[in-house]
Protein backbone atom coordinates (compact mmCIF):
# COMPACT_ATOMS: atom_id res chain seq x y z
CA UNK A 1 0.00 0.00 0.00
CA UNK A 2 2.87 2.34 -0.54
CA UNK A 3 1.51 3.75 -3.79
CA UNK A 4 2.03 7.72 -2.44
CA UNK A 5 5.43 7.45 -3.18
CA UNK A 6 4.98 5.99 -6.92
CA UNK A 7 4.05 8.31 -9.88
CA UNK A 8 1.41 5.73 -11.21
CA UNK A 9 -1.88 4.01 -9.85
CA UNK A 10 -4.35 1.82 -10.58
CA UNK A 11 -7.58 2.25 -13.05
CA UNK A 12 -9.07 -0.58 -12.84
CA UNK A 13 -6.65 -3.40 -14.09
CA UNK A 14 -5.58 -0.63 -16.13
CA UNK A 15 -1.91 1.55 -14.77
CA UNK A 16 -2.00 5.13 -15.33
CA UNK A 17 -0.39 8.44 -13.93
CA UNK A 18 -1.33 9.12 -11.16
CA UNK A 19 -2.27 12.80 -11.88
CA UNK A 20 -4.61 11.13 -14.69
CA UNK A 21 -6.82 8.82 -12.19
CA UNK A 22 -9.07 11.76 -11.05
CA UNK A 23 -10.14 12.85 -14.21
CA UNK A 24 -10.71 9.20 -15.96
CA UNK A 25 -12.51 8.68 -12.74
CA UNK A 26 -14.56 11.74 -13.67
CA UNK A 27 -15.12 10.76 -17.04
CA UNK A 28 -16.80 7.36 -15.86
CA UNK A 29 -19.49 9.06 -13.59
CA UNK A 30 -20.10 12.53 -15.78
CA UNK A 31 -21.01 9.26 -18.16
CA UNK A 32 -22.91 7.35 -15.75
CA UNK A 33 -24.71 9.99 -13.81
CA UNK A 34 -28.06 10.46 -15.30
CA UNK A 35 -28.30 6.45 -15.76
CA UNK A 36 -26.88 6.29 -12.27
CA UNK A 37 -29.91 5.12 -9.83
CA UNK A 38 -31.75 2.81 -12.29
CA UNK A 39 -28.58 1.32 -12.88
CA UNK A 40 -27.85 0.87 -9.22
CA UNK A 41 -31.07 -0.94 -8.62
CA UNK A 42 -30.92 -3.08 -11.67
CA UNK A 43 -26.99 -4.46 -11.12
CA UNK A 44 -27.66 -5.09 -7.33
CA UNK A 45 -31.56 -6.67 -8.13
CA UNK A 46 -32.30 -3.65 -5.44
CA UNK A 47 -29.92 -4.69 -3.01
CA UNK A 48 -27.93 -1.88 -2.14
CA UNK A 49 -30.63 -0.19 -0.87
CA UNK A 50 -30.26 -2.73 2.28
CA UNK A 51 -26.67 -2.41 2.02
CA UNK A 52 -27.08 1.61 2.64
CA UNK A 53 -29.58 0.56 5.45
CA UNK A 54 -27.63 -0.88 7.19
CA UNK A 55 -25.36 1.78 7.02
CA UNK A 56 -27.50 4.26 8.15
CA UNK A 57 -28.65 2.30 11.30
CA UNK A 58 -25.00 1.88 12.42
CA UNK A 59 -24.37 5.73 12.08
CA UNK A 60 -25.72 7.61 15.16
CA UNK A 61 -27.10 9.96 13.35
CA UNK A 62 -28.75 12.54 15.59
CA UNK A 63 -30.95 15.16 16.05
CA UNK A 64 -28.57 18.16 15.44
CA UNK A 65 -25.56 17.03 13.77
CA UNK A 66 -23.46 17.89 11.32
CA UNK A 67 -23.20 14.71 8.57
CA UNK A 68 -21.03 14.32 5.41
CA UNK A 69 -21.93 12.73 2.65
CA UNK A 70 -18.63 11.94 1.21
CA UNK A 71 -18.34 10.81 -2.42
CA UNK A 72 -22.29 11.09 -2.03
CA UNK A 73 -23.25 11.51 -5.64
CA UNK A 74 -27.19 10.85 -6.03
CA UNK A 75 -27.41 10.99 -2.54
CA UNK A 76 -29.51 8.23 -1.53
CA UNK A 77 -28.26 8.78 2.15
CA UNK A 78 -28.04 12.09 2.25
CA UNK A 79 -32.12 12.07 2.11
CA UNK A 80 -32.10 9.74 4.84
CA UNK A 81 -29.75 11.94 7.04
CA UNK A 82 -31.65 14.98 6.31
CA UNK A 83 -34.03 13.58 8.06
CA UNK A 84 -32.63 12.12 11.23
CA UNK A 85 -30.64 15.57 11.56
CA UNK A 86 -33.70 17.67 11.76
CA UNK A 87 -34.01 21.46 11.19
CA UNK A 88 -31.13 22.12 14.01
CA UNK A 89 -28.24 19.51 11.77
CA UNK A 90 -27.02 19.87 8.57
CA UNK A 91 -25.78 17.40 5.81
CA UNK A 92 -23.92 18.29 3.10
CA UNK A 93 -23.50 15.97 0.04
CA UNK A 94 -19.71 16.27 -0.98
CA UNK A 95 -18.75 14.99 -4.34
CA UNK A 96 -15.66 15.35 -6.96
CA UNK A 97 -18.24 15.42 -10.09
CA UNK A 98 -20.59 18.22 -10.66
CA UNK A 99 -23.11 16.28 -12.86
CA UNK A 100 -23.59 13.65 -9.95
CA UNK A 101 -24.13 16.32 -7.59
CA UNK A 102 -26.40 17.78 -9.95
CA UNK A 103 -28.57 14.72 -10.43
CA UNK A 104 -28.15 14.66 -6.36
CA UNK A 105 -29.57 18.05 -6.06
CA UNK A 106 -32.82 17.87 -8.89
CA UNK A 107 -34.02 14.13 -6.95
CA UNK A 108 -33.60 15.34 -3.44
CA UNK A 109 -35.37 18.56 -4.02
CA UNK A 110 -37.70 16.54 -5.60
CA UNK A 111 -38.53 14.44 -2.47
CA UNK A 112 -38.83 18.29 -0.89
CA UNK A 113 -35.93 18.05 1.22
CA UNK A 114 -34.22 21.27 0.67
CA UNK A 115 -33.78 23.03 4.20
CA UNK A 116 -30.54 21.46 6.07
CA UNK A 117 -28.61 19.76 2.58
CA UNK A 118 -25.78 21.51 1.29
CA UNK A 119 -23.86 20.83 -1.91
CA UNK A 120 -20.25 20.92 -2.53
CA UNK A 121 -17.58 19.73 -5.11
CA UNK A 122 -14.69 18.54 -3.01
CA UNK A 123 -12.13 15.99 -3.27
CA UNK A 124 -11.68 13.69 -0.39
CA UNK A 125 -8.43 13.80 -0.57
CA UNK A 126 -8.18 17.42 0.48
CA UNK A 127 -11.43 18.22 2.37
CA UNK A 128 -12.23 21.87 2.62
CA UNK A 129 -13.33 22.00 6.55
CA UNK A 130 -12.01 22.83 9.41
CA UNK A 131 -10.29 20.93 11.81
CA UNK A 132 -12.81 18.95 14.63
CA UNK A 133 -15.68 20.22 12.38
CA UNK A 134 -17.84 17.31 11.68
CA UNK A 135 -20.12 14.17 13.48
CA UNK A 136 -20.31 11.75 10.73
CA UNK A 137 -19.13 10.76 7.73
CA UNK A 138 -20.24 8.47 5.41
CA UNK A 139 -18.72 7.28 2.27
CA UNK A 140 -20.66 4.60 0.34
CA UNK A 141 -19.21 2.99 -2.77
CA UNK A 142 -16.81 6.24 -3.01
CA UNK A 143 -13.35 5.25 -1.77
CA UNK A 144 -12.28 2.47 -4.94
CA UNK A 145 -12.12 5.55 -6.99
CA UNK A 146 -9.91 8.31 -4.46
CA UNK A 147 -6.59 8.22 -5.86
CA UNK A 148 -4.74 8.68 -2.59
CA UNK A 149 -6.85 6.65 -0.11
CA UNK A 150 -4.63 7.05 2.48
CA UNK A 151 -4.48 10.99 2.64
CA UNK A 152 -8.66 11.08 1.94
CA UNK A 153 -8.82 8.63 5.25
CA UNK A 154 -6.64 10.89 7.47
CA UNK A 155 -8.02 14.06 5.32
CA UNK A 156 -11.07 12.46 7.00
CA UNK A 157 -9.77 11.90 10.70
CA UNK A 158 -8.45 15.68 10.69
CA UNK A 159 -12.13 16.95 10.20
CA UNK A 160 -13.77 14.35 12.65
CA UNK A 161 -14.86 16.16 15.86
CA UNK A 162 -13.67 13.68 18.83
CA UNK A 163 -16.17 11.71 19.47
CA UNK A 164 -17.41 11.19 15.88
CA UNK A 165 -17.08 8.56 13.60
CA UNK A 166 -16.33 7.47 9.70
CA UNK A 167 -18.07 4.82 7.92
CA UNK A 168 -17.26 3.23 4.84
CA UNK A 169 -19.41 1.32 2.68
CA UNK A 170 -17.77 -0.39 0.12
CA UNK A 171 -17.33 -3.87 -2.15
CA UNK A 172 -15.04 -6.06 -0.66
CA UNK A 173 -14.02 -9.58 -0.86
CA UNK A 174 -16.12 -12.52 -0.60
CA UNK A 175 -14.88 -15.19 1.18
CA UNK A 176 -16.89 -18.30 -0.32
CA UNK A 177 -14.88 -19.40 -3.53
CA UNK A 178 -18.05 -20.52 -5.48
CA UNK A 179 -19.64 -17.04 -4.36
CA UNK A 180 -16.60 -15.23 -5.90
CA UNK A 181 -16.71 -17.05 -9.33
CA UNK A 182 -20.21 -16.41 -9.43
CA UNK A 183 -20.14 -13.07 -8.40
CA UNK A 184 -16.91 -12.62 -10.72
CA UNK A 185 -19.04 -13.83 -13.99
CA UNK A 186 -21.29 -11.44 -13.00
CA UNK A 187 -19.48 -8.33 -12.90
CA UNK A 188 -17.14 -8.93 -15.96
CA UNK A 189 -19.45 -10.37 -18.43
CA UNK A 190 -22.89 -9.62 -17.25
CA UNK A 191 -22.45 -6.32 -15.27
CA UNK A 192 -20.84 -4.25 -18.93
CA UNK A 193 -23.82 -5.62 -20.91
CA UNK A 194 -26.64 -4.44 -18.74
CA UNK A 195 -24.52 -0.99 -18.74
CA UNK A 196 -24.36 -1.17 -22.33
CA UNK A 197 -27.76 -2.15 -22.75
CA UNK A 198 -29.26 1.00 -20.36
CA UNK A 199 -26.36 3.31 -20.19
CA UNK A 200 -24.82 2.97 -23.70
CA UNK A 201 -21.46 2.34 -21.94
CA UNK A 202 -20.51 -0.82 -21.21
CA UNK A 203 -16.68 0.74 -20.57
CA UNK A 204 -17.86 2.95 -17.75
CA UNK A 205 -19.29 -0.46 -15.76
CA UNK A 206 -16.17 -2.47 -17.00
CA UNK A 207 -14.06 0.10 -14.75
CA UNK A 208 -16.45 -0.48 -11.67
CA UNK A 209 -16.37 -4.02 -12.24
CA UNK A 210 -12.47 -3.82 -12.05
CA UNK A 211 -11.92 -1.00 -9.54
CA UNK A 212 -14.10 -3.38 -7.25
CA UNK A 213 -11.31 -6.12 -7.47
CA UNK A 214 -7.97 -3.69 -6.87
CA UNK A 215 -9.65 -2.28 -3.80
CA UNK A 216 -8.34 -3.26 -0.60
CA UNK A 217 -9.87 -5.86 1.12
CA UNK A 218 -11.62 -5.83 4.79
CA UNK A 219 -8.22 -6.38 7.23
CA UNK A 220 -6.01 -4.43 4.73
CA UNK A 221 -8.57 -1.41 4.76
CA UNK A 222 -9.27 -2.13 8.85
CA UNK A 223 -5.02 -1.24 8.72
CA UNK A 224 -5.30 1.31 6.65
CA UNK A 225 -8.34 3.12 9.08
CA UNK A 226 -5.84 2.82 12.11
CA UNK A 227 -2.72 4.09 10.54
CA UNK A 228 -5.10 7.30 9.38
CA UNK A 229 -5.56 7.48 13.86
CA UNK A 230 -8.51 5.88 13.76
CA UNK A 231 -10.09 4.18 16.75
CA UNK A 232 -11.93 0.66 17.60
CA UNK A 233 -11.89 0.35 14.20
CA UNK A 234 -13.79 -2.73 12.43
CA UNK A 235 -16.17 -4.38 10.28
CA UNK A 236 -19.23 -6.26 8.94
CA UNK A 237 -19.69 -8.00 6.60
CA UNK A 238 -22.72 -8.25 3.94
CA UNK A 239 -23.87 -10.35 1.25
CA UNK A 240 -21.40 -12.74 2.18
CA UNK A 241 -18.61 -10.42 2.03
CA UNK A 242 -19.31 -8.89 -1.61
CA UNK A 243 -20.24 -5.59 0.67
CA UNK A 244 -18.33 -4.45 3.88
CA UNK A 245 -18.94 -1.92 6.02
CA UNK A 246 -15.92 -0.88 8.08
CA UNK A 247 -16.59 1.51 11.03
CA UNK A 248 -13.94 3.87 13.00
CA UNK A 249 -14.42 6.70 15.89
CA UNK A 250 -12.16 9.34 16.34
CA UNK A 251 -11.94 10.29 20.32
CA UNK B 1 -30.70 -9.55 5.06
CA UNK B 2 -34.17 -10.83 4.85
CA UNK B 3 -34.47 -8.99 8.60
CA UNK B 4 -33.33 -6.03 6.82
CA UNK B 5 -35.60 -6.45 3.78
CA UNK B 6 -38.98 -7.30 6.46
CA UNK B 7 -38.02 -4.30 8.29
CA UNK B 8 -37.91 -2.31 5.29
CA UNK B 9 -41.30 -3.33 4.46
CA UNK B 10 -42.58 -3.05 8.10
CA UNK B 11 -41.42 0.92 7.58
CA UNK B 12 -42.85 1.34 4.32
CA UNK B 13 -46.36 0.13 6.09
CA UNK B 14 -46.22 2.71 8.83
CA UNK B 15 -45.64 5.55 6.37
CA UNK B 16 -48.18 4.12 4.46
CA UNK B 17 -50.39 4.34 7.65
CA UNK B 18 -49.09 8.30 8.68
CA UNK B 19 -50.63 9.47 4.91
CA UNK B 20 -53.80 8.03 5.52
CA UNK B 21 -54.11 8.66 9.08
CA UNK B 22 -52.42 11.70 9.68
CA UNK B 23 -53.96 12.27 13.60
CA UNK B 24 -52.21 9.22 13.50
CA UNK B 25 -48.40 11.13 14.71
CA UNK B 26 -50.12 13.72 16.20
CA UNK B 27 -48.94 12.56 19.54
CA UNK B 28 -45.42 11.78 18.22
CA UNK B 29 -45.11 15.54 17.06
CA UNK B 30 -44.15 16.27 20.41
CA UNK B 31 -41.18 13.43 20.90
CA UNK B 32 -39.93 13.56 17.06
CA UNK B 33 -36.22 12.74 16.49
CA UNK B 34 -36.30 10.85 19.90
CA UNK B 35 -35.27 7.18 19.56
CA UNK B 36 -37.41 4.25 21.06
CA UNK B 37 -35.51 0.98 21.29
CA UNK B 38 -37.60 -2.09 21.13
CA UNK B 39 -36.04 -5.18 22.07
CA UNK B 40 -38.40 -8.30 21.54
CA UNK B 41 -36.94 -10.60 23.97
CA UNK B 42 -38.00 -14.11 22.48
CA UNK B 43 -36.50 -13.04 19.25
CA UNK B 44 -33.30 -11.75 20.49
CA UNK B 45 -33.24 -8.70 18.49
CA UNK B 46 -33.63 -4.71 19.05
CA UNK B 47 -35.28 -2.57 16.53
CA UNK B 48 -35.19 1.16 16.74
CA UNK B 49 -38.13 3.53 15.80
CA UNK B 50 -37.94 7.43 15.60
CA UNK B 51 -40.39 9.38 13.98
CA UNK B 52 -38.77 12.23 12.21
CA UNK B 53 -41.70 14.78 12.10
CA UNK B 54 -42.16 13.99 8.06
CA UNK B 55 -41.99 9.55 8.01
CA UNK B 56 -40.97 7.13 10.63
CA UNK B 57 -37.83 5.24 10.39
CA UNK B 58 -37.48 1.66 11.41
CA UNK B 59 -34.34 -0.15 12.32
CA UNK B 60 -33.20 -3.52 12.76
CA UNK B 61 -29.92 -4.80 14.28
CA UNK B 62 -29.84 -1.42 16.60
CA UNK B 63 -26.84 -0.79 18.66
CA UNK B 64 -26.37 2.89 19.44
CA UNK B 65 -27.49 5.03 22.24
CA UNK B 66 -31.31 5.32 22.69
CA UNK B 67 -33.73 7.78 24.86
CA UNK B 68 -35.84 5.21 25.79
CA UNK B 69 -34.92 1.50 25.92
CA UNK B 70 -38.26 -1.43 25.96
CA UNK B 71 -37.37 -4.75 26.37
CA UNK B 72 -40.14 -7.45 26.64
CA UNK B 73 -41.53 -10.55 24.88
CA UNK B 74 -43.64 -10.20 21.54
CA UNK B 75 -47.04 -11.20 23.81
CA UNK B 76 -46.48 -8.49 26.70
CA UNK B 77 -45.39 -5.66 24.13
CA UNK B 78 -48.92 -6.45 21.93
CA UNK B 79 -50.89 -5.78 25.53
CA UNK B 80 -49.22 -2.19 25.35
CA UNK B 81 -52.15 -1.48 22.79
CA UNK B 82 -53.70 -0.08 25.82
CA UNK B 83 -51.39 2.50 26.99
CA UNK B 84 -51.78 2.17 30.55
CA UNK B 85 -50.97 -1.00 31.01
CA UNK B 86 -47.69 0.19 30.40
CA UNK B 87 -47.01 1.15 33.94
CA UNK B 88 -48.21 -2.34 35.20
CA UNK B 89 -46.37 -4.44 33.21
CA UNK B 90 -43.37 -2.82 34.69
CA UNK B 91 -44.54 -3.69 38.21
CA UNK B 92 -44.73 -7.00 36.84
CA UNK B 93 -41.46 -6.95 35.94
CA UNK B 94 -42.92 -8.46 32.54
CA UNK B 95 -41.46 -5.18 30.96
CA UNK B 96 -37.87 -3.66 31.39
CA UNK B 97 -38.00 0.31 30.92
CA UNK B 98 -34.69 2.34 31.02
CA UNK B 99 -34.74 5.93 29.76
CA UNK B 100 -37.56 8.47 29.13
CA UNK B 101 -41.09 6.64 30.21
CA UNK B 102 -42.93 9.62 28.62
CA UNK B 103 -41.71 8.56 25.06
CA UNK B 104 -42.95 4.85 25.48
CA UNK B 105 -46.07 6.56 26.88
CA UNK B 106 -46.41 8.33 24.03
CA UNK B 107 -45.67 5.95 21.20
CA UNK B 108 -48.52 3.62 23.05
CA UNK B 109 -50.84 6.19 22.78
CA UNK B 110 -50.16 7.21 19.21
CA UNK B 111 -50.41 3.47 18.33
CA UNK B 112 -53.98 2.64 20.04
CA UNK B 113 -55.02 5.59 18.03
CA UNK B 114 -54.19 3.97 15.26
CA UNK B 115 -57.44 4.09 13.06
CA UNK B 116 -56.97 2.73 9.21
CA UNK B 117 -58.32 1.19 6.85
CA UNK B 118 -55.78 -1.66 6.59
CA UNK B 119 -57.68 -4.11 4.07
CA UNK B 120 -57.73 -1.45 1.49
CA UNK B 121 -54.08 0.00 2.26
CA UNK B 122 -52.81 -3.30 1.92
CA UNK B 123 -54.30 -4.69 -0.86
CA UNK B 124 -51.82 -1.97 -2.64
CA UNK B 125 -48.95 -4.53 -1.35
CA UNK B 126 -50.51 -7.82 -1.56
CA UNK B 127 -53.49 -7.98 -3.58
CA UNK B 128 -57.07 -7.93 -2.44
CA UNK B 129 -57.94 -11.74 -1.23
CA UNK B 130 -54.65 -11.56 0.85
CA UNK B 131 -55.54 -8.32 2.92
CA UNK B 132 -58.57 -9.03 3.55
CA UNK B 133 -57.72 -12.27 5.21
CA UNK B 134 -54.84 -10.82 7.07
CA UNK B 135 -57.33 -8.22 8.04
CA UNK B 136 -59.65 -10.86 9.61
CA UNK B 137 -56.71 -12.33 11.33
CA UNK B 138 -55.68 -9.17 12.58
CA UNK B 139 -59.46 -8.58 14.04
CA UNK B 140 -59.30 -11.88 15.54
CA UNK B 141 -55.81 -10.92 17.47
CA UNK B 142 -57.45 -7.96 18.69
CA UNK B 143 -60.52 -9.42 20.03
CA UNK B 144 -58.62 -12.35 21.67
CA UNK B 145 -55.56 -10.83 23.05
CA UNK B 146 -55.24 -13.89 25.74
CA UNK B 147 -54.28 -16.08 22.35
CA UNK B 148 -52.90 -13.23 20.87
CA UNK B 149 -49.01 -14.23 20.45
CA UNK B 150 -49.97 -17.40 18.47
CA UNK B 151 -52.26 -16.23 16.48
CA UNK B 152 -49.85 -13.04 15.89
CA UNK B 153 -47.04 -15.49 14.65
CA UNK B 154 -49.33 -17.38 12.62
CA UNK B 155 -50.83 -14.71 10.80
CA UNK B 156 -46.85 -13.46 10.30
CA UNK B 157 -45.93 -17.12 9.30
CA UNK B 158 -48.82 -17.64 6.88
CA UNK B 159 -48.44 -14.10 5.41
CA UNK B 160 -44.66 -14.69 4.58
CA UNK B 161 -45.49 -17.95 3.51
CA UNK B 162 -48.05 -17.66 1.06
CA UNK B 163 -48.13 -14.30 0.10
CA UNK B 164 -44.75 -13.09 0.19
CA UNK B 165 -42.82 -16.33 0.16
CA UNK B 166 -40.13 -15.40 2.23
CA UNK B 167 -40.33 -18.23 5.45
CA UNK B 168 -40.63 -21.59 4.60
CA UNK B 169 -42.30 -24.99 5.69
CA UNK B 170 -40.20 -27.35 7.79
CA UNK B 171 -40.63 -29.87 4.34
CA UNK B 172 -39.40 -27.02 2.42
CA UNK B 173 -36.11 -26.38 4.41
CA UNK B 174 -35.34 -30.38 4.50
CA UNK B 175 -35.97 -30.36 0.48
CA UNK B 176 -34.01 -26.74 0.84
CA UNK B 177 -31.37 -28.21 2.40
CA UNK B 178 -30.80 -31.41 0.53
CA UNK B 179 -30.50 -29.36 -2.50
CA UNK B 180 -27.87 -26.62 -1.32
CA UNK B 181 -25.72 -30.06 0.08
CA UNK B 182 -25.76 -31.32 -3.81
CA UNK B 183 -25.30 -27.52 -5.26
CA UNK B 184 -21.97 -27.66 -3.26
CA UNK B 185 -20.77 -30.62 -4.24
CA UNK B 186 -21.40 -29.38 -7.69
CA UNK B 187 -19.81 -26.09 -7.09
CA UNK B 188 -16.80 -27.53 -5.46
CA UNK B 189 -16.53 -30.18 -8.70
CA UNK B 190 -17.34 -26.98 -10.88
CA UNK B 191 -14.20 -25.39 -8.86
CA UNK B 192 -11.79 -28.10 -9.45
CA UNK B 193 -12.32 -28.54 -12.89
CA UNK B 194 -11.71 -24.39 -13.53
CA UNK B 195 -8.88 -24.71 -11.29
CA UNK B 196 -7.10 -27.53 -13.39
CA UNK B 197 -8.49 -25.53 -16.71
CA UNK B 198 -6.45 -22.73 -15.95
CA UNK B 199 -3.30 -24.82 -14.64
CA UNK B 200 -2.94 -25.96 -17.76
C1 LIG C 1 -20.42 4.72 -7.12
S1 LIG C 1 -20.71 6.43 -6.72
C2 LIG C 1 -21.47 6.32 -5.14
C3 LIG C 1 -22.56 7.34 -4.93
C4 LIG C 1 -23.39 7.19 -3.65
N1 LIG C 1 -22.57 7.34 -2.46
C5 LIG C 1 -24.13 5.89 -3.62
O1 LIG C 1 -23.79 5.05 -2.78
O2 LIG C 1 -25.05 5.70 -4.40
C6 LIG C 1 -19.09 7.04 -6.42
C7 LIG C 1 -18.98 8.55 -6.33
O3 LIG C 1 -17.68 8.90 -5.87
C8 LIG C 1 -17.32 10.13 -6.46
N2 LIG C 1 -15.88 10.33 -6.34
C9 LIG C 1 -14.90 9.69 -7.02
N3 LIG C 1 -13.68 10.13 -6.64
C10 LIG C 1 -13.88 11.07 -5.66
C11 LIG C 1 -13.01 11.88 -4.88
N4 LIG C 1 -11.68 11.81 -5.01
N5 LIG C 1 -13.56 12.72 -3.98
C12 LIG C 1 -14.91 12.80 -3.84
N6 LIG C 1 -15.78 12.06 -4.56
C13 LIG C 1 -15.28 11.20 -5.47
C14 LIG C 1 -17.86 9.98 -7.86
O4 LIG C 1 -18.01 11.24 -8.51
C15 LIG C 1 -19.19 9.28 -7.64
O5 LIG C 1 -20.25 10.16 -7.51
Amino acid sequence: MKESQQNTTDFGYKTVARDEKASMVADVFHSVAAKYDIMNDLMSFGIHRLWKRQAIACSGVRKGHRVLDLAGGTGDLTAKFSQLVGDTGQVILGDINDSMLKVGRDKLRDLGLVNNIEYVQMNAEALPFPDNSIDVITIAFGLRNVTDKDAALKSMYRILKPGGRLLILEFSKTDSEALSKIYDFYSFNLLPSMGKLVANDSESYRYLAESIRMHPDQETLKDMMENAGFEQANYQNMTGGIVALHRGFKY
Amino acid sequence: MIKTLLVAAAERVLNGALNLDPHFAAPLKKVQHKVLAIEIRDWQQTFALTYTGQSFMLFNNFQEQSDCHISASIATLSELKEPSQLTRLIRQEKLDLEGDLHLAQTYSQSFSNLDIDWAEHLSEYLGDAGAQQLVQQIKHVITRTKKADSILSNTTQELCQDELKVTIHPLEMTQFKAHTRELKQHAAQLEQRINQLLAR
